[in-house]
Order: structure tokens, then C-alpha cells, then sequence
């Protein structure tokens, strides 16, 4: 192929290789930019908001991921195919894959992210660790060695002590991680670690960290322009996880004051600047005790990304596709937070049966609009929930004055959000944001596991909402068959599309 | 569609839909999702468990099996490991028993409900 490599430069027609809620994110981003938009997609999203949101699609293989999305060559010709001059990979799937960045490029395509030199070094968790402490930064003692034998590694877990955290080198998002408490559990945990690191990263190699019980997921959003100068987005605080999967995010911390946020910001963009970075990234700490330590820098756009695009009042999707482009963005030197964020990741699962994902038609939604409201959703009625990708249907943002105007934001936005077809987690979000410790802002990333790791105790229905579930029944039942003459505004209303099909 | 009941006093819209014999209705800030049972009495007569029947509780694909058709196996012992939306889950004996039954294979994708593991009693 007679292609010239190029890493930046005007384009005007975008292929994006994701799905779900940030590919329509980026599709409006690009489309108001004014460029085309290609969806690349798998055989079995075609019903999805992206699918009829973007310019052009094409189709690059089956369901499964390593067939379609995590398949280079597969997006590539699909891009190619479409006459695509650059992609934007999301977050997950290939956005942390450097030899995706380079064949972008290779193909004579732009790479909507960093350089795949930046990625190489961050991407791998445990070069980007000997990188911060070689530059004296702060990081977690802990085994990388090569020696990946399940021996050694219970060895080193002896040695340091339990409890241990073992994570995928290649890896991010709580996948093939797992906390190892004892020496009875050490082996299967690290084995399941291995395998799970193996089937979503392409590469079974872990490392081992001391755990910190009691630290807060801390986060400092970062932009590299193509000069060298990078940029502190200032932080976003991540404690609220299950399983090591973020579920509410916030800007800014509640755990912060200013110092230290001069601090962690200073350490995140000495080490961006140090490596050269271009593009949006994450620098990810543990706070415990007033003492920060690096953990991983994630090389691309984050999902929680939109808490600090509403505090400080930027478009990072916007930022980054300019920043492809050889645009300057004309940002303060420093900039000033307004307010306060938080997101609710909406994921597909049963909050009363301890979280278990939930599949299916999706037959109705409602996004209760409202000032300082966000939606961000991948899927409309009609639509598949299926169990082939992440369970993360759709996130919920408020902005408002304070941190306690937001929480009753959220509070009150999720009970006016109806999701039919799927079960949703907004039950157990409202209990969280209901929770005294998340209301102080104390929370740590233990917090979850401590209080909510049962999952939540259906109730038993009142004999007037069991007579309510009767009279429900009976009229939804009896009206399947005729028009609906009492609700005139069915077929204006949002349930009209799943009415036909009921 | 919605429909109007009366509450307390007042006529309330509420927000409905019925799929496959699953009610779905949006009620004073919650989403509720109730089976509704053949005899067409409502209150959630879901079909209960019954001891010994492992059946999957998603659709997804199984990766590993632990054990064989015979074995002796011990409450909590892992017997099947699957893997859907990227996640593992294991599921575990119920009970002390004799595997009677196996349905699962690695690497085979199966679908909400099935059976695919029965302990019998000793």
C-alpha cells in the first residue's frame, strides 16, 4: 500500500471504531464539526442509536469482539472501505492499543488519541509504573516481574503480606483484577485474573500491589497539545466502585483542598510532559492518609469524562478531534471549576438479584430532560440489550451549584428516568446517593463492598400495590388487542413504539 | 402507554408495559418489572428455584467445567464457570451430592434458564 504515514492534519470524514453510548457521542461531536461520520460495527448492532446516528456504516464482523471490534485489520479495512481519513477509537476495545494507533497511521489515516509511543509506555501498566518511579513519583510497592508462574506469584503475595491486588498488565476498567485476602484463595484468584486479563486483553500477564483498604479513586483529567504543553483538567473523584468498576463519578473531589489539588495536578502533568503526551488521558492515584500514589495512566478519553466537560465547561470529544486535526483550542492556562458534576453509569442488571446482567428488548426509555441534566444512551426502544458486550447501557449527568444540589439532582432525575426491558442498577444508585457516607463525601473505594456487596432486598409488595399490579395487568391486557380510545395520547407518547409490539 | 388509576384520591398516570409476560410499570420513582403468572393472578409467582438444578442465570458462554457426570461434590464446591459481558460467574453446588446431570461444555453459549447442572441427593 502506497500510503504516507501521517499523525495529524485536516480531515473530513471520521470512522469510528466503538459502539454503544460514546459512539453516538462521538458521531454528534464530529457531526457538529461538520465532518462525516462511519460507524464501525459488528453483525449484530445494527440496532443501535450509533447505527442510525452515523453518516455512513459499515459492517466488520461478527459479535463476538475479537472478531469485530478488537479485530485491527477488520477495522481497518472497514475504514479504508469508506474512504475514512481518520478514527476516533473510544474508550475500551482498541483505544489502548498501540499497533491499532500505528496501523491507523501505517494506512495513512489519522489516530484520534495519543501517540502510539505514549500508549506503548502507559499501556503497559507496569512500564508506565517503573516510568513514574524512575521520574520519583509516587507508586504502590508491589511484583512485576516476568516470572508469571502461579508459584512465584503466591511467593510474592507471601512476601508482602496480604491483602493483595492483582491486576492485568495489558488491562484497565476492573477487568482480570481481583483482591487476594488469604493464601487459601491466592491461587484460584490469580489464575481467574490470568484468564479473565487473557480473554479481554489479548495477553495474560499480571502484576501484584499491596491493596490499600481505605484510599479514595482519585483522577486527574490531562490534554497534551501537540507542542509539548499539557494541560490539568483538574481532578475527578472515582471512589464508588464495584468490583473495581467505577459506577459514580464526580467533579470536583469532595477529598480535595486546594494544595493538594496543586499537588496532584503538578505530578500528573510532569509526568504527561515527560512522556510527551498529545491528546486526552487519565492520570489515576489512591489517596489514603493525605498521601497520593500513581496507579495507571489511561491513554484515551475516559467514560466518566463528561463530570469534568460540565465543571469547567469544555468538550474533550471536540478537543481531541481539533487536536487531530492540527488545531490550536485556545483553552485558559489554568482553568476554573464551576460547580459540581456527577455521573450514574445505568448498567443492564438486576439490583435485586445481587447485579446479575440483565438482557433483552429494550422497550421503553424515558431521559427526563431538565437544566443540568445530561443523557448519555447507546440504545433506543426496540433495540437489543445483548450479553455480548458491557453491560453499561446508558450514563446519567447532572450539574449543579454544589455537590449536595447535584446528589438531589441525581436523586430526582433517576426517579423520573424509566428504563422498560432490561433491569436497570437505578435502584441500588439511590441508595448509594441516599448513603451517609457517600453524602459526606468520606467514601473510599471500599465503600461499595462494605455496605451494598449483598445487593439490594426486593420488597414485598402491599396489598394495594398488589391490587395496583392487578389493575395494571387487566388494562394493559385488555387494551393489547384494540385501540387505546381512553389514552388518546398513546400513540404520540413515548410508548406508542413499544405498543405496537406488545 | 400509560394507565390512569385511582391513589389515594387521585388519578394517577402510570406509565406500562407488558412483553413476554413481564409486566413493566413505573411507580412513584421506581421502575418495578413483575412476572405475571398463566393463571393470570398478579403478584410475582416466579417460579422458584429448586434444590440441586444449576441453571444458568444469564445467557452467556461457558468456560470452564469442574467437574464430571458422577462426581461426588460438596456445598459451595465450584462446578461451572461462565463468562457473559465480559465477567466471570461460578456456579457453585447448592447442596451436598452426585452430579446426575451435566449440560454444560467449555466454550458453549448457552441462554438464560438452562439447565445445566444437576446434584443429586445421596
Amino acid at each position: 500500500m502506497a500510503h504516507r504515514p501521517r499523525s495529524r492534519g485536516r480531515f473530513t470524514k471520521l470512522g469510528i471504531a466503538n459502539r454503544g453510548e460514546v459512539a453516538v457521542r462521538i458521531i454528534r461531536a464530529a457531526q457538529e464539526l461538520g465532518l462525516e461520520t462511519v460507524l464501525l460495527h459488528s453483525s449484530v448492532d445494527e440496532k443501535t442509536a450509533a447505527f442510525r446516528l452515523a453518516d455512513e456504516t459499515v459492517c466488520i464482523g461478527e459479535a463476538p469482539s475479537a472478531l469485530s471490534y478488537l479485530n485491527i485489520n477488520a477495522n481497518i479495512q472497514g475504514a479504508l472501505s469508506t474512504g475514512c481519513e481518520a478514527i476516533h477509537p473510544g474508550f475500551g476495545f482498541l483505544s489502548e492499543n498501540a499497533d491499532f494507533a500505528e496501523q491507523v497511521e501505517a494506512n495513512g489515516m489519522i489516530f484520534v488519541g495519543p501517540t502510539a509511543k505514549n500508549i506503548r509506555l502507559f499501556g503497559d501498566k507496569i512500564s508506565a509504573k517503573e516510568h513514574v518511579e524512575n521520574s520519583g513519583g509516587p507508586v504502590i510497592p508491589g511484583y512485576r516481574g516476568e516470572d508469571q508462574s502461579i508459584e512465584r506469584m503466591i511467593k510474592e503475595c507471601e512476601m508482602m503480606g496480604y491483602p493483595v491486588i492483582c491486576k492485568a498488565a495489558a488491562g484497565g476498567g476492573g477487568r482480570g483484577l481481583k483482591v487476594i485476602r488469604d493464601k487459601a484463595s491466592a491461587k484460584e484468584l490469580i489464575l481467574s485474573a490470568q484468564r479473565e486479563a487473557q480473554s479481554s486483553f489479548g495477553s495474560s500477564v499480571v502484576f501484584l500491589e499491596k491493596y490499600l483498604e481505605n484510599a479514595k479513586h482519585i483522577e486527574v483529567q490531562i490534554f497534551g497539545d501537540p507542542s509539548g504543553r499539557v494541560t490539568s483538567l483538574l481532578e475527578r473523584e472515582c471512589s464508588v466502585q464495584r468490583r473495581h468498576q467505577k459506577i459514580i463519578e464526580e467533579a470536583l473531589s469532595p477529598s480535595l483542598d486546594d494544595d493538594l489539588r496543586a499537588k496532584i495536578s503538578q505530578v500528573a502533568r510532569n509526568l504527561a510532559e515527560s512522556a510527551a503526551y498529545v491528546g486526552a488521558g487519565t492520570v489515576e492515584f489512591l489517596l489514603q492518609d493525605g498521601q497520593f500514589y500513581f496507579m495507571e495512566v489511561n491513554t484515551r478519553l475516559q467514560v466518566e469524562h463528561p463530570v469534568t466537560e460540565l465543571v469547567l465547561g469544555v468538550d474533550l470529544v471536540k478537543a481531541q478531534l481539533m487536536t487531530a486535526m492540527g488545531q490550536p483550542l485556545h483553552w485558559p492556562k489554568q482553568f476554573q471549576p464551576r460547580g459540581h458534576a456527577i455521573e450514574c453509569r445505568l448498567y443492564a442488571e438486576d439490583p435485586y438479584k445481587g447485579g446479575m446482567p440483565s438482557t433483552g428488548k429494550l422497550l421503553a426509555a424515558e431521559w427526563p430532560q431538565g437544566p443540568g441534566r445530561r443523557f448519555e444512551v447507546g440504545f433506543e426502544p426496540g433495540d437489543d440489550v445483548t450479553a455480548n458486550y458491557d453491560p453499561m447501557i446508558a450514563k446519567v449527568i447532572v450539574w449543579d451549584e454544589t455537590r449536595i444540589r447535584a446528589i438531589q439532582k441525581m436523586k430526582r432525575t433517576l426517579s423520573e428516568t424509566i428504563v422498560f426491558g432490561v433491569h436497570t442498577n437505578i435502584p441500588l444508585l439511590q441508595v448509594i446517593l441516599s448513603h451517609e457516607e457517600f453524602l459526606s463525601g468520606k467514601m473510599t473505594t471500599r465503600f461499595f463492598e462494605t455496605h451494598f456487596s449483598k445487593g439490594l432486598a426486593k420488597q414485598e409488595y402491599s396489598k394495594s400495590e398488589v391490587a395496583l399490579i392487578q389493575t395494571l395487568n387487566a388494562q394493559v391486557s385488555g387494551a393489547t388487542s384494540i385501540a387505546d380510545s381512553e389514552n388518546g395520547g398513546a400513540k404520540s407518547s413515548p410508548w406508542s413504539h413499544s405498543w405496537g409490539k406488545a | 402507554m400509560y394507565v390512569k388509576v385511582e391513589w389515594l384520591g387521585k388519578t394517577v398516570r402510570v406509565p406500562v408495559v407488558k412483553y413476554q409476560g413481564r409486566l413493566w410499570f413505573h411507580w412513584q420513582g421506581e421502575t418495578h418489572s413483575v412476572e405475571i403468572s398463566v393463571s393470570r393472578r398478579a403478584g410475582g409467582a416466579t417460579a422458584k428455584t429448586q434444590p440441586g438444578v444449576l441453571s444458568a442465570p444469564m445467557p452467556g458462554k461457558v468456560t470452564q467445567v469442574r467437574v464430571a457426570k458422577g462426581d461426588r461434590v460438596t456445598k459451595g464446591q465450584a462446578l461451572v464457570v461462565m463468562e457473559a459481558m465480559k465477567m466471570e460467574y461460578t456456579l457453585e453446588a447448592d447442596r451436598d451430592g452426585k452430579i446426575t446431570e451435566l449440560n454444560a461444555q467449555a466454550g458453549v453459549q448457552v441462554a438464560l434458564g438452562d439447565v445445566l447442572v444437576r446434584v443429586g441427593e445421596v
